[in-house]
């Protein structure tokens, strides 16, 4: 599959070759899906990879659940707390990987999270009791920070025209792993059990595969990966190549962005949703349908599966309005996208019928999953000198929306299943018209135009360095992404400075 | 066009998917007659019975305030082990339900056969994958088609007396437990080799 770019082919300064046509910052400006291609389409491969991974631990315990609640005698309070704990933990480690990546590079900082995280994974072997059960959750769940790693090295690997494809095809694909683990733990589980194990026994035992999954993704993506086009953060720090930035300033430019904290709010209500729907979606069909346990089970995965395409998707559908219609593009198509997700989601609540329910949530996942993509679409442009920080706030803020949905609409008996996720797509809707707010005074915003002070990429984006940070040179990065963001004007010529 | 595809084959797939409404005839609880007499004696008295060792010897029959030809459906007796309330509070996956095929409280058979008028009984060993929690015995009378037509617990009505607990084997092994600390000494020390490696590739592109 090629994605093809409007990008430059430009001379680079040192003597190093690509496999796949680059722009100035070294940036492929083309993604060829098949090939595993130094450092690209290496670095894509080695980072969906690793992230499909650790979804699929932090989603292992759901599918087995009947199993692991009789063991452990657990309650109905005790799942939902340890499914809350499943996707908080990472609130907080998401902001931090996000400013890991500016300063270590995205290819360490997530190997270490990724390697530290799966003692948890390990240990879930071992627990006897409702508190030992939502410690592993809660610490398990921490390596989902990998995804804004993942978006951050895709960032820096792919240049405009097709990061937002690139991002989310990465990110769809990591996702995937929250469905494919409700096939693939039920699986392990009976084939353990074939091999002679009480059922108590062999589910422990099954999160070992996991576990070690997670441990040798992350050697690889050690052992062959590489931060940037050029090489390693480390390497380039100390040959002079990449300066090392303040942290402090870095994140004080990221939070001084109101346009993160928008798409922090509009990615909890669409990553947000996909992670709620990922912890209840099976018991909804289990308890409203009476469906049996493997067949609620085969719906919940189709919803997580369908990530395969529809993420993916969202992001490719970014890069294409991109083309015609620059930002304003991407803006309208996310706003049109997550709002209709939220209408399916508040429509799926209401319908009584069984085969109804399945084809309006297929529909809705394709919907709310495409959304996740089309952010991605928008964030890569919204800074430069915290990239990642901006990436943590916003893939935080998809966390948070989880965690505020579970607890308000999904705790106790206040709300049936059913109303909860009618109000749940309702406050889908509402949290995602602030995107209608986004404005970037060089291309727009959804109901304005470009200011007519005529601003340019490169004000925009050095705005974010002191004259002093200019004069050492320390803005050049920013400056050439400013070049490279010029296609984000769109092919309409009514741009005033096309 | 491929999402077309996988939407109208989901659709196809889930259509052929029934779920259990509608049966002909609906066994309801309330309409069974208790006339069967259950008990249930473990040889341990006054412990929590540990799953897989200890034995209860259960017997059941006809009560003898059941009257004549009651049992004339009887086919065969169908023993299980039930869940007790306090094992069934906050776990809505073991609710009863008044229409029988939904009841989820008995889910743990123990043995089934025939019905002979002669009172019956059985050494059962706990079995070693019965759930920490509290029980009772239910023993149902099923007919010709398998449908329940009686009933008789080792409780009383309100599930009260009677009970008793069994602890479930923890399915946790001292193997298991050194195989974590061992993967995950592992994972942690492979990433501060790493780490040192990578310092010390810095270090020497440095000197270069």
């Amino acid at each position: 599959m090629d994605v093809e770019g409007k990008g430059e082919e430009s001379r680079t300064t040192t003597t190093r070759r690509f496999a796949l046509p680059v722009d100035s910052e070294n940036k492929s400006t083309t993604f060829r899906l098949f090939s595993v291609a130094k450092p690209h389409m290496r670095a894509f491969h080695l980072s969906w990879f690793q992230f499909f991974c650790c979804f699929v631990s932090t989603f292992a315990a759901p599918p087995l659940l009947p199993v692991i609640r009789e063991n452990l005698n657990l309650t109905a309070t005790d799942i939902g707390n340890a499914g809350i704990a499943s996707v908080s933990g990472s609130v907080f480690a998401r902001l931090v990987m996000g400013t890991a990546c500016d300063l270590f590079g995205p290819r360490l900082a997530s190997a270490a999270l990724t390697l530290s995280t799966a003692p948890a994974v390990y240990f879930t072997s071992g627990i006897k009791s409702p508190i030992g059960f939502i410690m592993v959750r809660f610490f398990a769940g921490f390596s989902l920070a990998t995804f804004v790693s993942t978006q951050f090295w895709m960032s820096s690997m792919f240049s405009g025209p097709v990061v937002g494809s690139a991002n989310g095809i990465a990110a769809g694909w990591g996702n995937l792993g929250g469905g494919a683990t409700q096939l693939i733990m039920p699986l392990v589980f009976s084939v353990i059990r074939q091999m002679g194990a009480t059922k108590f026994t062999a589910w422990r035992i099954a999160f070992f595969i996991p576990g070690l999954f997670q441990t040798f993704s992350a050697f690889a993506v050690l052992l062959f990966g590489q931060d940037l086009p050029d090489g390693d953060y480390w390497a380039m720090h100390k040959s002079g190549e990449k300066e090392k930035d303040e942290v402090g300033k870095v994140i004080t430019h990221g939070i001084r962005n109101y346009r993160g904290w928008i798409t922090a709010l509009a990615y909890g209500y669409c990553f947000g949703v996909e992670l709620t729907i990922d912890n209840i979606i099976a018991e909804y069909f289990f308890d409203r349908f009476h469906l049996n346990l493997n067949t609620a089970g085969i719906i919940a995965a189709s919803f997580g599966l369908a990530n395969f395409f529809a993420r993916p998707g969202g992001g490719i559908l970014s890069d294409l309005m991109a083309r015609r219609f620059g930002m304003r593009g991407r803006l309208w198509s996310w706003w049109i996208i997550q709002t209709l997700g939220g209408v399916l989601c508040a429509s799926l609540g209401q319908i009584d019928s069984l085969t109804g329910s399945i084809v309006v949530m297929l529909i809705f996942s394709v919907f709310v999953q495409a959304s996740c993509g089309l952010t991605f679409g928008v964030v890569p442009f919204i800074s430069r000198r915290s990239l990642g920080v901006i990436s943590g706030m916003t893939g935080a803020g998809g966390n948070v929306g989880a965690v505020l949905t579970q607890l308000i609409f999904f705790k106790g008996s206040t709300y049936s299943r059913e109303t909860g996720i009618t109000l749940m797509g309702i406050m889908s809707i509402a949290c995602s018209l602030p995107i209608c707010l986004i404005y970037f005074p060089q291309w727009g915003g959804m109901f304005c135009g470009p200011s007519s002070k005529k601003v340019t990429e490169e004000e925009y984006y050095l705005a974010e360095w002191s004259t002093k940070e200019k004069e050492k040179n320390l803005h050049l990065a920013s400056q050439k992404f400013a070049e490279n963001s010029v296609s984000e004007r769109g092919r309409a010529t009514t741009h005033p400075q096309s | 066009m491929a999402v077309q595809t996988f939407l109208f084959a989901s659709l196809i797939i889930f259509s052929s998917i029934e779920s259990n409404h509608g049966a002909t005839e609906v066994s309801l609880f309330t309409n069974l007659e208790n006339s069967l007499e259950v008990t249930a004696k473990p040889t341990r008295v006054g412990v929590v019975w540990e799953a897989g060792k200890d034995i209860v010897r259960i017997t059941w029959m006809l009560k003898s305030s059941a009257k004549v030809n009651d049992d004339a459906a009887f086919k065969t007796v169908e023993v299980k082990l039930c869940y007790a309330p306090i094992s069934q509070v906050d776990r809505p996956w073991r609710k009863t339900h008044n229409e029988l095929s939904r009841d989820r409280s008995c889910p743990h058979k123990i043995v089934s056969k025939p019905y002979d008028k002669i009172p019956q009984s059985l050494n059962w060993t706990v079995d070693r994958e019965t759930p920490t929690g509290t029980y009772f015995i239910r023993a149902y009378g099923t007919d010709v088609n398998g449908y329940e037509v009686a009933y008789g617990q080792s409780s009383d009505a309100e599930k009260t007396t009677n009970l008793f607990s069994v602890e479930g084997i923890s399915g946790r092994h001292t193997s298991l437990d050194i195989a974590s600390i061992c993967f995950s000494v592992f994972s942690f020390g492979s990433l501060l080799v790493f780490l040192v490696k990578e310092k010390r590739k810095a270090k020497l592109q440095q000197r270069k």
